[in-house]
C-alpha cells in the first residue's frame, strides 16, 4: 500500500447497534489501513472534532436508528466548517434506499447497507483516497488476462511422472514435444479447460535444469492467456514489470510466450501465452 | 420417587390443573385420526426422569406447564412503537383487533436514555425506532383506551425503567385500574445493555440499586408484574452463538439473584418474577435445544445453588423474537420463510411468548402490511400446523437431546469462568462478554465473505435489479411537534411541585431508600423522563463504556 489509511469509525446519535461499526473496525484494519473507533453516543461536533484532531483520510458513520438523514448531513457541515472538506465520509446501517440520493447530495461518497463484503467497503475507501491524494497508479488500465492457460511443473524426468497423471489421476496425454527456445521436453495433460505442462530438461543450461538443481522438481510457472501479446508486454514493461522476455518467443504447441520476471510478481513466475486460434475454434 | 408413582401423580395433578385451565379440544387428532397426546416418551421404561423431569415440572426440560400449548397458545405478541404515543396507540388497537393477545412497546432512544425529545443529544432521533414520550401526558396518549387490567404489557425500556413503570402504573390508577391488576413486564436489563445493547445511563453499581428497587417495589405493590426480562436477544444480535447467548444470559440473571440477596430480599419474594427474553436464529434444532437447556440449567440453579423452594422460583419463562440480524435487505420476501423456521423453533422450544418480526427489517421500520404477515406466521403455525397439540415434540430424538445437554455444558464452562471473573458484572467491567461476542461476530463475518455460509439471496442465489418495496416513513416533523407538546407541558404544570419532587428525589437517591414511590410521585407531578434521569445522572454519575 503506498501509505496508511486512516479512518474513523463513528455512531453518531444514540444508537446502540454497533456490531456493524465494530465488524467494519477489524475489516479495514486487516486490510492494512489504521482505524479508530469513536464509541456510542458520539454528537456530530465530536465526531468533526476527532475526525479534525485525528488527521483520518476518511470517515465511516454508522447509524441503524433512522437518524441518518439529520445526523450524516450535520457531520458533513461540520467538516466543511473545520475546513475538513477532504476527508472521505462513507456511512452505512439500515439505510432505506430512497434516502441514499438525499445524502449523497450532501457529500457522503457512498452508503453500504447490509449484506455488503467489508473488502468491498475497504477498497472503496482505499480508491476514493487514492484518488484524492492523486495516487493513480494502482489503476488498473490494461486488458487483464482471459483464463488460466496451463500450469508448468518441473520434473526430473517425463517418463517417471506421466504414469502418475496418466494411470494415478486418470488424465489424458495429450502431446509430447521438444522446444528447443527453452531447452526443454514437455508434455501436455488436459485438465477441465486447462493444462498442466510437465518440463524435463534437454541439456544442463536449461532453465529448468537450474530450477531443479536450486529448488528441486515442483510447480514450475503460471501460463496466462492472454491476446495481442506484444501489447501485454508493453503493458507490463510500462507498469514496472520487469520482464524476462521483452519480446514474445515461440513456446509449446505454437503458441507465443514470454516470461515475466519473479522479482517483480511477488515470486511467482508468470508466462504470458498466446495461443493462435486453432481451426475448430477459428470456425 | 419410583418412576410410575411420579408419572402417575403427575397426570392426577394434571387432570386438577385442567379443571381450571381445560385444553384447547377435548380430543386432539392428525388429519388421519391418529390420536395425538398430551406426552410421549413416558411409556418408554428408559424414559431419562432426572434430565427430562415431566412437563411443568423440576427441571422443566419439558416445558413449564403441564399441557403447554394444549390449553393455550403462546402469547403473540410483536413489538411495535413509532412517532408519536397517539400514532402507536392506533397501530396497537391495529394488532389487538387483529388478535394479538399482548401489547409490546417500543420507545425511541431519547426515551430509553432518559433525555427529553428537545435535548441536543436527542437530535434526529425523537419518535425514530419507537415511541417518544417525555411526560405522563404522552404515556396516557399511548394507552387511551386499552383496558390495562386484561392487556398484558411489555415495555423495552431498560435504565429509566422505573420511571416509565412509575408512568404505566400512574396512567392505570388514572383508569381506575389498581396496580395489583397489573400484569406485563419491563426489561430492566442493563447487563446486556452495556454488553450488547447500548441504552445505558448509570454506571452498574447504582443501575443495580435501581432494578433491585424495583423488584422490592413490586414485590408489595405490583405482584403480578415481571419485574425484569433478562435478555439473551441482544447478545445474540450483537454476534454471539447460541451457547454464549445462554451462557451470558443466565450469568447476568444470577447477578440480579445475587443483588436482591444482597439487597435483603427473599428469593423467593422475587423470582417467580424474573422473566427471560431469547432470539430465535436460523439453525433450527440448536434453537430448540437452547429453549430447553436453559429451563433446565435455571432450575438447577434456583433449586439447587440458591436453595428456592418455591417451584415458581425455579421456573424460566421466556419470551421469543426472531433474528433481526438474520434477516437480508436482498429479497426481503425471503426474510418470511426465515421468520417462520425461527418461530417453530421458539414454539417446539416451549416459548411463553412470541415476537415474529417483518420481512422489511432490515431496510426501514416494518409497513403494516408487513407487520400483519409477521402475525399471520404466528397463526399459521398456531391454528394450522398441529405444533401445539403434543407438548415437547422433539424430547426422545437423540440429536436434540445431545445438542441440550451440550449447549448446557458449553455454557456451563462460560458461566464458570464468569463467576471466576467475580460474576458478571465485574466481567461486564473488564470487556469480557463484549470480546468473546465480537470474536464470534468477526469469524461469521468472515465465513460468508467467503462463502463457507451461505445467506440465500445475499452471497449466493442473488439476483440483479431488485424492486425496491414500500417502506414506512416517520413524521420528520415529528421531532419538533413532540417539543412544542413538551414545551406546552412545562407550560401549564405546577413548577414548584416539579422542583419538590425532583429534590426529594435527589434526597432519596443520596439515601438507599427504595426509589419507586418517590418516582411514581414524580411522575405524577408531570416531571419529565429527562428531569428525573437528569437528578440520578447528577447523582449517580454516567457509564461510559469499558
Amino acid at each position: 500500500m503506498k501509505k496508511t489509511i486512516r479512518v474513523l469509525i463513528a455512531k453518531p446519535g444514540l444508537d446502540g447497534h454497533d456490531r456493524g461499526a465494530l465488524v467494519v473496525s477489524q475489516a479495514l484494519r486487516d486490510y492494512g489501513m489504521e482505524v479508530i473507533y469513536t464509541g456510542l453516543r458520539q454528537t456530530p461536533e465530536q465526531i468533526a472534532a476527532a475526525a479534525v484532531q485525528e488527521d483520518v483520510d476518511a470517515i465511516g458513520l454508522s447509524c441503524l436508528s433512522g437518524a441518518h438523514n439529520e445526523l450524516f448531513p450535520e457531520v458533513m457541515r461540520l467538516l466543511h466548517e473545520k475546513g475538513a472538506d477532504d476527508i472521505i465520509v462513507v456511512g452505512g446501517g439500515v439505510i432505506p434506499w430512497e434516502d441514499i440520493p438525499f445524502l449523497e447530495s450532501k457529500g457522503i461518497q457512498k452508503v453500504f447497507t447490509p449484506g455488503t463484503p467489508t473488502i468491498e467497503t475497504a477498497k472503496f475507501i482505499e480508491q476514493a483516497v487514492y484518488k484524492r491524494d492523486g495516487i493513480t497508479e494502482e489503476v488498473f488500465s490494461g486488458v487483464a488476462p482471459e483464463r488460466i492457460d496451463h500450469i508448468g511443473i518441473a520434473v526430473k524426468s517425463l517418463d517417471e511422472a506421466l504414469p502418475f497423471y496418466v494411470n494415478v489421476l486418470g488424465l489424458t496425454l495429450e502431446a509430447i514435444e521438444e522446444v528447443p527456445s527453452q531447452k526443454v521436453k514437455v508434455a501436455f495433460i488436459k485438465i477441465g479447460e486447462t493444462r498442466l505442462e510437465l518440463l524435463e530438461a534437454l541439456t544442463a543450461e536449461s532453465p529448468v535444469a537450474q530450477f531443479i538443481e536450486k529448488r528441486g522438481q515442483g510447480v514450475h510457472h503460471v501460463a496466462l492467456g492472454v491476446t495481442n501479446i506484444q501489447d501485454r508486454i508493453d503493458e507490463m514493461k510500462a507498469n514496472g514489470i520487469k520482464m524476462i522476455h521483452d519480446a514474445a518467443v515461440p513456446g509449446a504447441g505454437g503458441a507465443s510466450v514470454a516470461f515475466m520476471h519473479p522479482s517483480s510478481t511477488h515470486k511467482v513466475l508468470f508466462e504470458l501465452c498466446e495461443k493462435t486460434k486453432s481451426k475448430e475454434e477459428a470456425k | 420417587m419410583d418412576k410410575q408413582q411420579r408419572i402417575k401423580e403427575w397426570q392426577e395433578k394434571t387432570a386438577q390443573s385442567m379443571n381450571r385451565f381445560p385444553e384447547r379440544k377435548e380430543r386432539f387428532h392428525t388429519s388421519s385420526d391418529i390420536e395425538v397426546e398430551r406426552l410421549y416418551g413416558t411409556e418408554d421404561e428408559h424414559y431419562p426422569m432426572e434430565s427430562l423431569g415431566l412437563p411443568g415440572e423440576y427441571p422443566y426440560t419439558r416445558g413449564s406447564q403441564s399441557t403447554m400449548y394444549r390449553a393455550r397458545f403462546w402469547t403473540m405478541r410483536q413489538y411495535a412503537g413509532f412517532g408519536s404515543a397517539e400514532e402507536t396507540n392506533k397501530r396497537f388497537r391495529y394488532l389487538l383487533d387483529q388478535g394479538q393477545t399482548g401489547l409490546s412497546v417500543a420507545f425511541d432512544l431519547p426515551t430509553q436514555i432518559g433525555y427529553d425529545s428537545d435535548h441536543s443529544m436527542s437530535r434526529g432521533e425523537v419518535g425514530k425506532v419507537g415511541v417518544a414520550i417525555d411526560s405522563i401526558e404522552d404515556m396516557e396518549a399511548l394507552l387511551k383506551d386499552i383496558p390495562l387490567d386484561k392487556v398484558s404489557t411489555s415495555m423495552t425500556i431498560n435504565a429509566p425503567a422505573s420511571v416509565l413503570l412509575a408512568m404505566y402504573i400512574a396512567v392505570a390508577e388514572k383508569q381506575g385500574v389498581a396496580p395489583e391488576k397489573l400484569s406485563g413486564t419491563i426489561q430492566n436489563d442493563i447487563l446486556k445493555e452495556y454488553i450488547a445493547r447500548g441504552t445505558y445511563i448509570f454506571p452498574p453499581k447504582p443501575s443495580m440499586r435501581l432494578i433491585t428497587d424495583i423488584f422490592g417495589y413490586c414485590q408489595e405493590f405490583v405482584p403480578k408484574w415481571n419485574t425484569i426480562s433478562i435478555s439473551g436477544y441482544h447478545i445474540r444480535e450483537a454476534g454471539a452463538n447460541a451457547a454464549q447467548e445462554l451462557a451470558f444470559t443466565i450469568a447476568n440473571g444470577l447477578a440480579y439473584v445475587d443483588a436482591a440477596i444482597e439487597a435483603g430480599l427473599h428469593i423467593d419474594d422475587f423470582a417467580p418474577r424474573l422473566a427471560f427474553f431469547f432470539n430465535a436464529h436460523n439453525q433450527f434444532f440448536e434453537e430448540v435445544a437452547k429453549f430447553r437447556a436453559a429451563r433446565r440449567m435455571w432450575a438447577k440453579l434456583m433449586k439447587e445453588h440458591y436453595g428456592a423452594k418455591n417451584p415458581k422460583s425455579w421456573q424460566l419463562r421466556f419470551h421469543t423474537q426472531t433474528g433481526g440480524s438474520t434477516l437480508t435487505a436482498q429479497q426481503p420476501d425471503n426474510n418470511i420463510v426465515r421468520v417462520t423456521t425461527q418461530a417453530l423453533s421458539a414454539v417446539l422450544g416451549g416459548t411463553q411468548s412470541l415476537h415474529t418480526n417483518s420481512r422489511d427489517e432490515a431496510l426501514a421500520l416494518p409497513t403494516e402490511d408487513s407487520a400483519r404477515i409477521a402475525l399471520r406466521t404466528q397463526q399459521i403455525l398456531a391454528h394450522e400446523t398441529g405444533v401445539a397439540d403434543t407438548v415437547d415434540p422433539l424430547a426422545g430424538s437423540y440429536y436434540v437431546e445431545h445438542l441440550t445437554d451440550e449447549l448446557e455444558r458449553k455454557a456451563n464452562e462460560y458461566i464458570e469462568k464468569i463467576n471466576q471473573m467475580g460474576g458478571a458484572v465485574a466481567a461486564v467491567e473488564q470487556g469480557y462478554m463484549q470480546r468473546e461476542i465480537h470474536h464470534t461476530s468477526y469469524e461469521t463475518q468472515k465465513k460468508i465473505e467467503s462463502g463457507q455460509e451461505i445467506i440465500v439471496g445475499m452471497n449466493k442465489f442473488s439476483i440483479e435489479n431488485e424492486p425496491q418495496p414500500e417502506l414506512l416513513r416517520v413524521d420528520p416533523t415529528l421531532g419538533e411537534k413532540q417539543k412544542e407538546k413538551l414545551q406546552a407541558l412545562k407550560a401549564k404544570r405546577d413548577q414548584n411541585r416539579v422542583s419538590a419532587q425532583l429534590e426529594s428525589l435527589r434526597a432519596a437517591a443520596k439515601g438507599d431508600d427504595n426509589l419507586m414511590p418517590i418516582i411514581v410521585e414524580c411522575v405524577k407531578s408531570y416531571c419529565t423522563i429527562g428531569e428525573i434521569c437528569g437528578v440520578l445522572r447528577e447523582e449517580f454519575g454516567e457509564y461510559t463504556g469499558v
